[in-house]
């Protein structure tokens, strides 16, 4: 406590005394000495303790008024007041910013469907046999978690309640569950969607959507090299991280599976295949049951391939008049030709589809007859999404021949599937069941929100309000299977119906897209799912009791929201006036005179926010000194995304750095009082010296995070 | 006197967790809009204004709930280390120094802003004939007046707190990280922390042992 408040207090000291020191006297003051006077005078206000975003406007409107009177003292105050209120009005009229309250929605959301409990059990037992299961278990429950919500608090406190004490129990260090719990729990703002990269992405004018796809591989590598380092610590030192004991391995059997494994391992699959013979309704509905969940992995592995297949080998369509005259013969073709790609699954639902994408012609003729009524008429008043619509395309209508790489991909993931369901007995079906229902639909919901980002489908705003209606269903799940088992089966009923239609009419849109279904969504169909889905919301918040959980959610989105934005208010107000005084030009010129290489700029600037990152958190350290840092990019040829990948991989070291580290105190409120905040920090040392490796890895191979975003937007 | 600023404490509580609900609003536009174009191909030009116009009123207008629930983000490296007559009266200071100047200034300067907008009744440019903007300009003075509100409070508090020599308490609220309510979502209770403890000094000392 005292070392805190003399590091604090020297820093301050040290601040102040440098400006004295390099600043000329008053009387020889420029407006830009002005300027960086004002940026030293709040780094102290801030560490002050006063609300940043009021401390940034108070300063900024005094520092406007100074930099204007300068200029014409009598429309000095007029000038102010509109420089605030524009500035105020430009947040507010932001079109970067207004997902910050969206994805911070579907954070609360998701936090609050209660799963990482279930997640952290299934993913411990699924890795039971790794080195290191539980803290490698633990990495991974943070890094999805974490992904999901983004609020570090939250689940560093969660991860110290669950994991710090199944990691103790089992005889792990101190230090190293610490560490472990600290590190994963940073990650959430690092790996896409995190809010950090789009107050990164609105201060720096960078486009948000490059930047999700410029962090996600660092964050993958950084969380990689967490486990890396975990796993070669439990194999070296097992004492640090003994392996789990056979009694916490076993999974308890539900008394289906218990009869049918008779205690010796069979084959899940096997076995309830055997046991569909002889026996009772009742029972055989039961192993149909089991048996309809261990053959997903292959209905999804049929389902992508065949798509995938589609995909790959749809006819190259060519602008041809040849075309008409050839159609006839072209038919037959395509028909030939699913026998040759003998390989995929369902070749039989692919003989039905038109060739090419011909809706008047051909598609009407070879679609199930009840759909043709609602095609004909909805087909010319909407406006057909596939442009290929008029004569000329079946010009080729020949399926290509399948790719390499498609062949690849059907090899390995076929083998995959085989190797999963010879290792298949009971106990792992059982584990695939907890996965199924806590990892698998959060990492549906990353990779949906993240994807329809990264790939250009929808703009970040659009995909952060679909991922917090996503959060809603979660939650609402979630709790509803938290009641009694009756009332759960008699909602469920209700459930259906609006859940059938919706699903109906987004495969129905999918395939359309994919150019399977050649029709688009008759309108009728899609108001209808819509209109349900709506009614559902309202259902569901009733009948799973997510009121209480809803109220909550929206009132704290609303004060982080208030939080970040006010502060950027102030932070714009701030910057506006630094500028006015010219300060941004002393110290590029002053920059530019101490004539670096770009490195030497990258090292320094690096070292400089994570030194700003002790005193200040990163909110304050994006809004504050981005704006600084960002126009000196140009000068040294740094992409500014680039900048903002290494920045966002230095922040997290932020968190981590004692002693004002945020995610230690949170462990230490829910750790036993005997674990104290020095081996906390002891914990986190070789954390934050993986990150500075995962930061200069980023910088040697720019590629790891520049190569998604150059490939997909060139 | 004591009344007033309670009663303005559950006056910026109210009106931000009023507008807060502006996110669901904000969700299920958002989310119709998505559906009706993509699937349906039926866009709808006035959805980005409104989009725009619930983000900004919503953040505005629970900045004064925000403040009231102390959730403004501030610099805790020191300020947490601080006896509370000393916060008390760094945080005065400042009130006074930057706080109130700033937002009477905002406050202000919103109103000529609204005032203008009212006047030419001024309507969105982003489509041809976008929704009107002067409601959503007039947040700012609005929000402006109340966060200067509760900024009064805020100031009373500091010099009560000088008074007595601790802080005055704050009405209770949802709050990000509730450990009690944590423990309770994943079931675990403080006995068992404490039993856990144990097994922390065993380490301790095998650990000095070894």
């Amino acid at each position: 406590m005292k070392r805190g408040v003399w590091f604090g207090l020297s820093i301050m000291v040290l601040i102040v005394l440098a400006t004295v020191v390099l600043l000329p006297p008053p009387a020889q003051m420029s407006g830009g000495h002005i300027g960086l006077l004002m940026l030293s005078l709040v780094v102290v206000a801030i560490m002050l303790g006063f609300p940043t975003a009021f401390t940034l406007m108070g300063m900024g409107m005094i520092f406007a008024w100074l930099a204007y009177r300068s200029q014409n003292p009598d429309l000095a105050v007029q000038q102010t007041l509109d420089l605030m209120v524009q500035r105020t009005y430009g947040v507010m009229a932001n079109d970067v910013l207004i997902s910050i309250p969206l994805f911070v929605f579907m954070g609360y959301l998701v936090e609050r469907a209660n799963l990482i409990e279930k997640l952290f059990k299934s993913l411990h037992l699924a890795m039971a046999r790794v080195p290191g299961s539980l803290a490698v278990a633990t990495l991974v429950t943070c890094a999805i978690f974490a992904t999901a919500t983004g609020i570090v608090g939250a689940v560093v406190t969660l991860m110290g309640l669950l994991a710090l004490p199944a990691m103790l129990r089992a005889g792990y260090d101190v230090k190293l569950a610490a560490g472990v719990i600290t590190a994963g729990g940073c990650l959430g703002i690092l790996i896409p969607p995190s809010v950090m990269l789009i107050v990164y992405g609105a201060t720096a004018g960078v486009s948000v959507v490059q930047l999700y796809a410029g962090a996600f591989f660092p964050g993958i590598m950084l969380a990689c090299l967490y486990i890396a380092y975990v796993m070669i610590v439990a194999k070296l030192k097992p004492g640090l991280a003994p392996p789990l004991p056979m009694a916490e391995r076993v999974v308890p059997l539900p008394p289906l599976a218990q009869s049918l494994d008779g205690g010796h391992g069979r084959n899940a699959l096997l076995g309830l295949v055997g046991a569909l013979k002889g026996r009772d309704r009742a029972g055989t509905r039961s192993v149909l049951g089991q048996l309809a969940i261990a053959l997903l992995p292959t209905l999804a592995f049929a389902a992508v391939m065949s798509l995938t297949w589609h995909l790959a080998t749809k006819p190259v369509i060519e602008e041809s008049t040849a075309g008409l005259v050839e159609m006839g013969t072209d038919l037959n073709a395509a028909a030939d030709e699913p026998k040759d790609a003998g390989g995929v699954q369902e070749p039989s639902s692919d003989l039905q589809e038109p060739p090419g994408t011909d809706k008047a012609a051909a598609g009407d003729l070879q679609e199930p007859p009840g759909t043709v009524k609602e095609v004909v008429p909805a087909a010319p008043e909407l406006k057909a999404a596939v442009p290929a619509v008029p004569a000329a395309p079946v010009a080729d209508a020949e399926r290509r021949a399948m790719p390499l790489w498609l062949w690849i991909m059907l090899g390995v993931s076929g083998a995959a599937l085989l190797a999963f369901y010879a290792i298949l007995n009971f106990s792992r079906l059982e584990i695939f069941k907890m996965l199924l229902a806590s990892f698998f639909p959060l990492v549906v919901l990353i990779i949906a929100v993240l994807g329809t980002i990264v790939f250009g489908l929808a703009t970040p705003t659009e995909a952060a309000a679909i991922g917090s209606l996503g959060g809603f269903v979660l939650a609402a799940a979630y709790l509803l299977a938290a009641r009694p088992r009756e009332y759960v089966r008699g909602v469920l009923k209700q459930w259906a119906t609006p859940w059938a239609l919706f699903g109906v009419t987004v495969v129905w849109f999918v395939l359309h897209k994919l150019e399977v279904v050649t029709p688009e969504v008759p309108q009728w169909l899609g108001t209808l799912s819509m209109a349900a889905i709506a009614v559902w919301c309202v259902m569901a918040v009733f009948q799973a009791r997510l009121g209480q959980t809803l109220k909550e959610s929206v009132f704290l989105t609303a004060k982080t929201s208030a939080m970040v934005c006010w502060l950027f208010v102030g932070s714009s107000i701030f910057s506006a006036a630094f500028a006015l005084l010219g300060g941004q030009q002393l110290i590029e010129q002053w920059v530019l005179s101490m004539d670096l290489t770009p490195i030497q700029f990258m090292i320094l600037s690096q070292a400089i926010i994570f030194l700003l990152g002790w005193p200040l958190e990163w909110t304050e350290i994006i809004v504050i000194f981005m704006p600084i840092f960002i126009p000196l990019l140009p000068h040294f040829n740094i992409d500014p995304l680039f900048f903002g990948l290494l920045v966002a991989l230095n922040l997290q070291t932020a968190f981590l750095s004692p002693p004002v580290a945020m995610a230690a105190f949170y462990l230490k409120g829910v750790s036993p009082p005997h674990v104290t905040l020095n081996q906390i920090f002891l914990g986190m040392l070789p954390f934050m010296g993986i990150q500075i490796i995962a930061i200069v890895l980023l910088y040697m191979f720019p590629q790891i995070g520049l190569w998604l975003p150059q490939t997909l937007y060139k | 006197m004591k009344k007033t600023l309670l009663f303005i404490d559950k006056l910026s509580t109210w009106v931000g967790q009023a507008f807060a609900w502006a996110i669901v609003a904000l969700t299920l536009l958002i989310s119709y809009e998505v559906f009706s174009r993509y699937v349906l191909s039926d866009p709808h030009s006035w959805t980005f204004d409104v989009m725009i116009m619930l983000y900004g009123t919503l953040f505005m207008m629970a900045g004064a709930y925000t403040l009231a629930k102390n959730g403004h983000v501030r610099g805790d490296v020191l300020y947490g280390f601080f006896p509370p007559r000393v916060q008390a009266g760094l945080d005065l200071t400042l009130y006074l120094v930057f706080f109130v100047p700033g937002v009477i200034a905002l406050a202000y300067a919103g109103y000529a802003f609204a005032l203008d907008s009212w006047r030419i009744m001024e309507h969105s440019s982003t489509t041809a004939d976008g929704p009107p903007l002067y409601p959503f300009k007039t947040i700012i003075p609005l929000a402006g007046a109340l966060i200067f509100l509760q900024g009064l409070v805020e100031i009373a508090r500091c010099v009560i707190c000088l008074k007595l020599g601790n802080w005055p308490s704050r009405e209770a609220d949802v709050e990000e990280v509730d450990v009690d309510k944590l423990k309770q979502m994943v079931h675990v209770k403080d006995e068992d922390i404490a039993a856990l403890d144990k097994l922390v000094v065993a380490q301790e000392q095998a650990g000095g042992k070894a």
